[in-house]
């Protein structure tokens, strides 16, 4: 697609702009980093860190996704519907996380109404990535630094000038009446994304992935790889493609609500069955699952792996494993262990 | 020999001689800065153990994680020999199944930083061991600025304290990571994943993400040793350990008790002593 050309000063008037007429959101400054927050104009949007702690996930999927609402009488109650927001600021790998829940959540022709209505009332303004962190993997994974996937518009930060690649129709619709990139941009923008690339070193054979993970399931290696492994849900909380959920009942303040919750394959309760068993009680196992889930399950059920490689449970895991780690060591000792 | 070569030496003979059938220590981690848990069982892989500022896990979690391992040997600092004099005395884990390597501590760092409950550490040392590696440390000076934000935090009405809280608690995702690294929080069904009947809500609200926590802060009472592993285990950065060296200044000032320091000593939880403050009921 044709890419167009906006200064510096302009993007922060199509911000502030944005930010009166509609719900913006962006990366802003917090006790520990960047989070994403509601901006009121340019001035509180905070790029300093490569990425956010939190994904993206939660604009098209959140936390807490209400249902069904009843009043005390068992009256039902309409659902406010999504409100439409701008999201500034995604990094390509949260971007891709996106396109993923959108893939994932229409299977087979099923379509969640929750995902889609939410996702179609969103637009999402993507940042490549100039600087990427020594947690990043993307492009080990068939992502890039630069890569647009996912996102309505792409931002490529030239210094004095962006440039801007249109992607959807909503993108477009931002971008009318900016100039056209010239030649000389695009070459600037080319030369960031090769600099970019070069920052991350690892690859990772994902075709020889399908073969060994069938066959490692029942392997003891989990044992050695696993057992650090607190079972906690930081990873999967923080991970912008896992996507579980639990529903649950609560009445706050005499209104019920029926909410859709995120859930952790980490978690106990995630696997117990009515009957009380838990086939899934090893913590090993648990952990198993994860790893499983990131890179064979969800090639089984969409047809890609859903690790896009933003590094966020390197980041966040108490026991400092490594998911890059586990892959190598995979693919590094079997099958021949 | 430095300590971690001592340490690795040590570790080697414990397995070669069966002594011990898996040391817990840390190895090197994925990253420079960070270490791991390591679980070694062949001599050969003695080799990994390190020991230095970076070691902040508290090992004494994995050993619920170890029982049926037969006897295990695992490096302690000060606040997880405290750990292990817990479990000890609530019957979690068996003395004659463990050997301690102790370790004295400097602190351990987080983001290059000296962890919040390491300046306050007072027990930098272990409490109880089989053999210590290396030397004791001396005890820090208590740190004044963690100091002064207690007392200022004290001297706040009690609603500007739950604002204070709430500001932070409010930003919990429930992860439970604080829960899971915590050696002394092991309940087999913890209250809020009980659910039937479901105790806690799961929406992610203030009221639910406090519920958690103070329920959470009382059920640590008498039995936190401070070693905040909860603290540094938190992905959203929320200062736990407020909250626990209150709990832990309460429990030390009324009940005279300080968690996992005296191994003869019940936890104050766990007697009644008819002179204890009680004023609470009227
Ligand atoms: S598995 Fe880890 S690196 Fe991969 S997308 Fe999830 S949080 Fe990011
Ligand atoms: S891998 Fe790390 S973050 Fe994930 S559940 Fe295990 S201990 Fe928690
Ligand atoms: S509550 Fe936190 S500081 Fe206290 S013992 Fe548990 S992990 Fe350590
Ligand atoms: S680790 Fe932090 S975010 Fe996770 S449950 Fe504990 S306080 Fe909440």
């Amino acid at each position: 697609m044709k890419k167009y050309l906006l200064t510096r000063q302009e993007l922060s008037q199509l911000l502030d702009r944005l930010a009166k007429e509609t719900n913006l959101y962006a990366p802003v400054k917090d006790k520990t980093g960047a989070t994403w927050g509601k901006v009121k104009n340019t001035a509180e949007v905070h790029l300093e860190e490569v990425n956010t702690r939190e994904p993206a996930k939660g604009f098209i999927f959140p936390r807490c996704e209400v249902l069904l609402r009843f009043d005390q009488k068992g009256n039902a109650l309409e659902p406010e519907p999504p409100e439409e927001q701008i999201v500034f600021g995604i990094r390509p790998c949260d971007a891709r996380a996106i396109a993923f829940l959108e893939k994932f959540y229409t299977i087979e022709g099923k379509t969640d109404p929750y995902v889609k209505a939410r996702r179609e009332k969103t637009t999402f303004i993507g940042l490549a990535c100039n600087r990427t962190a020594p947690t990043c993997f993307c492009l080990a994974l068939g992502g890039s630094p630069h890569d647009a996937t996912g996102m309505d518009l792409l931002l490529t930060d030239l210094g004095d000038l962006f440039l801007a690649e249109p992607l959807t129709a909503k993108g477009e619709k931002l971008i009318a009446g900016y100039p056209e990139a010239k030649n000389e941009h695009l070459t600037a923008g080319a030369k960031l994304r090769k600099k970019a690339e070069a920052e991350i070193p690892l690859r990772i054979d994902t075709a020889k992935l399908q073969e060994v993970l069938p066959k490692a399931f029942a392997s003891k290696i989990w044992e050695t790889l696993a057992l650090n492994c607190v079972n906690c849900g930081a990873c999967t909380f923080l991970c912008p493609t896992c996507h579980c959920f639990d529903v649950t009942d609560e009445t706050v303040r005499g209104s019920t609500v029926r909410c859709r919750v995120w859930d952790s394959c980490q978690f106990t309760l995630y696997s117990r069955h009515a009957s009380g068993h838990n086939p899934r009680l090893d913590p090993r196992a648990r952990y198993r699952n994860r790893v499983m889930d990131k890179f064979y399950y969800t090639v089984e059920q969409a047809g890609v792996i859903s690790c896009v490689g933003c590094g966020r449970c390197i980041i966040a895991c108490p026991a400092n494993i490594d998911i890059r780690t586990t892959v190598e060591r995979l693919l590094k000792e079997f099958p021949e262990e | 020999m430095s300590r971690s070569e001592k340490l690795r030496q040590r570790a080697k003979e414990l397995l070669a001689s069966k002594e011990v059938a898996m040391v817990i220590g840390y190895c090197a981690g994925s990253k420079p800065g960070l270490s791991q848990p390591a679980f070694i069982t062949r001599p050969e892989e003695a080799q990994r153990l390190i020991f230095d500022s970076t070691c902040s896990q508290n090992l004494a979690n994995y050993l619920l994680k170890v029982k049926n391992s037969g006897k295990v040997a695992v490096v302690a600092k000060g606040c997880d020999s405290r750990s292990i004099v817990v479990l000890l005395q609530e019957n979690q884990i068996q003395r004659e199944n463990l050997y301690i390597l102790g370790v004295g501590c400097d602190g351990v760092v987080q983001n290059g930083a000296k962890s919040v409950s390491c300046l306050a550490c007072q027990y930098p040392n272990p409490v109880i061991y089989d053999e210590m590696i290396g030397d004791e440390v001396e005890k820090p000076a208590p740190d004044p600025i963690v100091a002064k934000n207690d007392k200022e935090f004290e001297q706040l009405s009690s609603a500007e304290r739950w604002q204070v809280l709430s500001e932070d608690i409010s930003r919990c995702i429930r992860c439970y990571a604080c829960r899971q690294v915590c050696p002394n929080c092991y309940c087999p069904v913890c209250f809020v994943d009980a659910s039937m009947p479901q105790l806690v809500g799961r929406t992610h609200n203030l009221s639910d993400n406090m519920a958690f926590h103070i329920i959470r802060a009382l059920h640590m009472a008498g039995r936190c040793v401070e070693c905040g592993a909860c603290h540094r285990a938190c992905p959203m950065g929320i200062d736990l350990m407020r909250l626990n060296r209150r709990v832990a200044r309460i429990v030390r000032e009324r009940f005279d008790s300080v968690a996992g320091v005296d191994i003869n000593k019940p936890p104050a939880l766990t007697q009644f002593n008819p002179a204890d403050p009680q004023e609470f009921i009227k």
